[in-house]
């Protein structure tokens, strides 16, 4: 059967977003065109404010819908303090444990040769940037604890130790948040192996 | 643990087949391609979910089938229902642990251990040291969870910092090289780790083989695995030893874009009364250590697991000598629950056999007890 072409169009454009195959941006495509027009026009509208409304911190490139973040613009937050990691997404799961009372800074990946990562890619030039400003004191590593992140982690680790900060690892192994009952033996073996000041 | 029933459907020669076990030694007898290896394979796939031989999957349906079955019962203090199946137009494996279903092969590894030896065995003491690496690293991975996870996360370092050795080949980029020195911390890291705990069990493994070679052999030969890193042998300086002999080789690597230093080029060094085997070993040398490792690593992950694995010895009665084969068969009643393959029937007759044994005979895909 000939699908019509506005239809496939949708179908093409929804099963381009991650996690969604055929059969389900097909499914998607159907339950808009059966919706509202005003349901559909309020979505149109969410996503493509996304990309004029929202921008990356010039500080810390997290999301942001001014130039500066409303963690980098809140001066209750402890500015002496860093946490970096690799996504904004990640800031979004320290945030929820209210424990963290810092700035941050989104690397935006990290680094992996075989994809084509390498430092230049990612916003290491600019965290150094910040620290040679002067008044930070203490950074946090906070990217994943898989091969990738702990280079990257350890990379860092090698580009600031000239400054003479007190540079820390999220305890390795534990996820941000995590909690021993749900971490599997190996993890937690390595969380108590791991050494947790680099500096 | 124990296996005391399997049903292998659609399963190469095997249509509909329904087994119990011996809670003690089974001999599965029958000519060749008469599918009593089938059996091995069967109870292979219920312990580890994968092929024994790295066959693929679909190669295991019977002809003009669209789909293969395994169901399996393992009897502890518990009871627990294993299915496999396999459907060839999906190409998808769907397993299921007492009735629910699960993904990840790794959610069994370790429940129901199993040893097997082969006559593919010869590779471990006459291969290239690739093959002893694959042996050592396949019993510590499955006694250590962390060791598994560090041998992974090392083997991925080792493809991440190869793929930017050949970046900075081809650019000539040279600021690359501190992102390079990033990598070479990350995989000293992992590979220390991955030292330091062969150290502490080839130390440990060392005593198994030995006991399992007197067990075979009742002489005064003594088996021995020499390991060293670098030629160091103090834990505490192997991190410092290896950064250092990776910060000379450096220019080399660069050239070559290939990682030269580090724990993937092991080797293990098999002596019997301090003579290298793979040198001065006759043939018969080579069968008993080969046996005596596999054994050895059926008792250690016994202790460590502190779970009885299942023994699968696959055809190698045949290249046995009588006193060897009589030897074994005896040691054979100290595992616990073993699947021994036999071809030639007249061979059953020197074997040391007792009541609660079963014999099985094997014909074109169909079994009998005998
Ligand atoms: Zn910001």
């Amino acid at each position: 059967m000939q699908i019509a072409e506005p239809l496939q169009l949708a179908i093409d454009e929804l099963s381009k977003l991650p996690s969604i195959g055929k059969k389900s941006a097909l499914r998607l495509a159907l339950h808009l065109l059966k919706s509202d027009k005003e349901n559909v026009d309020n979505l149109v509208n969410a996503i493509s404010d996304l990309k004029t409304k929202i921008q990356f911190c010039k500080n810390c490139f997290n999301i942001s819908v001014d130039d500066l973040c409303s963690v980098c613009e809140n001066p209750k937050r402890d500015r002496s303090m860093i946490c970096v990691v690799e996504e904004a997404s990640d800031i979004i799961s320290i945030e929820k444990t209210n424990e963290y009372r810092g700035l941050y800074h989104v690397l935006g990946g990290v680094l992996s040769p075989l994809s084509g990562k390498s430092a230049d890619n990612l916003n290491i030039n600019e965290l150094v940037k910040r620290v040679e400003k002067g008044s930070i004191k203490e950074i946090i590593i906070a990217t994943n604890p898989d091969t990738e992140g702990e280079t990257t982690s350890l990379y860092i680790f090698k580009l600031l130790k000239p400054f003479n900060l007190k540079v820390t690892r999220l305890a390795r192994g534990l996820p941000i948040g995590g909690d021993l009952e749900f971490a599997d033996d190996a993890t937690i073996g390595r969380a108590v192996l791991g050494r947790i000041e680099l500096l | 643990m124990f296996l005391d029933k399997i049903e292998l459907i659609n399963f190469r020669l095997h249509k509909h087949t329904n087994l119990n076990f011996s809670e003690n030694l089974n001999y599965i007898v029958g000519g060749n391609g008469q599918g009593k290896t089938t059996i091995l394979e069967g109870i292979y796939y219920l312990c580890t979910t994968r092929n024994i031989n790295q066959a693929s999957d679909s190669d295991v349906v019977m002809f003009g089938e669209n789909y293969f079955e395994i169901n399996g019962v393992f009897k502890d203090l518990t009871q627990n229902k294993l299915k496999i199946n396999f459907s060839l137009e999906a190409n998808k494996k769907y397993l299921y642990l007492d009735n629910k279903q699960f993904y990840r092969a790794s959610s069994v590894i370790g429940k129901f251990p199993v040893v097997t030896l082969t006559q593919s065995d010869h590779a471990i003491t006459l291969g290239s040291p690739a093959e002893r690496r694959k042996f050592i690293d396949s019993v510590i991975a499955q006694s250590s969870e962390v060791y598994l996870k560090t041998l992974i996360d090392y083997n991925k370092t080792l493809r991440q910092r190869s793929s930017l050795l050949s970046q900075i080949k081809e650019s000539g980029n040279r600021s690359l090289l501190t992102q390079l020195d990033a990598w070479t911390d990350a995989l000293v890291e992992a590979g220390t780790e991955l030292v330091k705990r062969r150290k502490v069990f080839i130390e440990k493994f060392n005593e198994f083989i030995r006991e399992s070679y007197f067990k075979v052999m009742e002489n005064k030969e003594v088996p021995h695995i020499e390991y060293s890193f670098l030629d160091e042998d103090d834990p505490d300086k192997i991190g410092d030893v290896y950064k250092q002999a990776i910060a000379e080789m450096r220019e080399q690597e660069l050239r070559r874009a290939t990682n030269l230093v580090g724990p993937h080029r092991d080797d293990f060094i098999f002596r019997i009364n301090d003579n290298e085997l793979k040198k001065f070993g006759s043939q018969g040398q080579h069968k008993t250590f080969q046996i005596a490792l596999r054994f050895g690593e059926f008792f250690f992950l016994k202790e460590v697991l502190n779970k009885t694995p299942i023994f699968l010895m696959d055809d190698v009665f045949g290249e046995l000598d009588v006193y060897r084969a009589s030897k074994i068969s005896r040691y054979l009643k100290e595992i616990g629950q073993a699947f021994i393959t036999i071809t030639d029937f007249s061979n059953l007759d020197y074997l040391h056999r007792s009541e609660d044994d079963y014999k099985l005979i094997v014909e074109n895909g169909s079994v009998k007890y005998d």
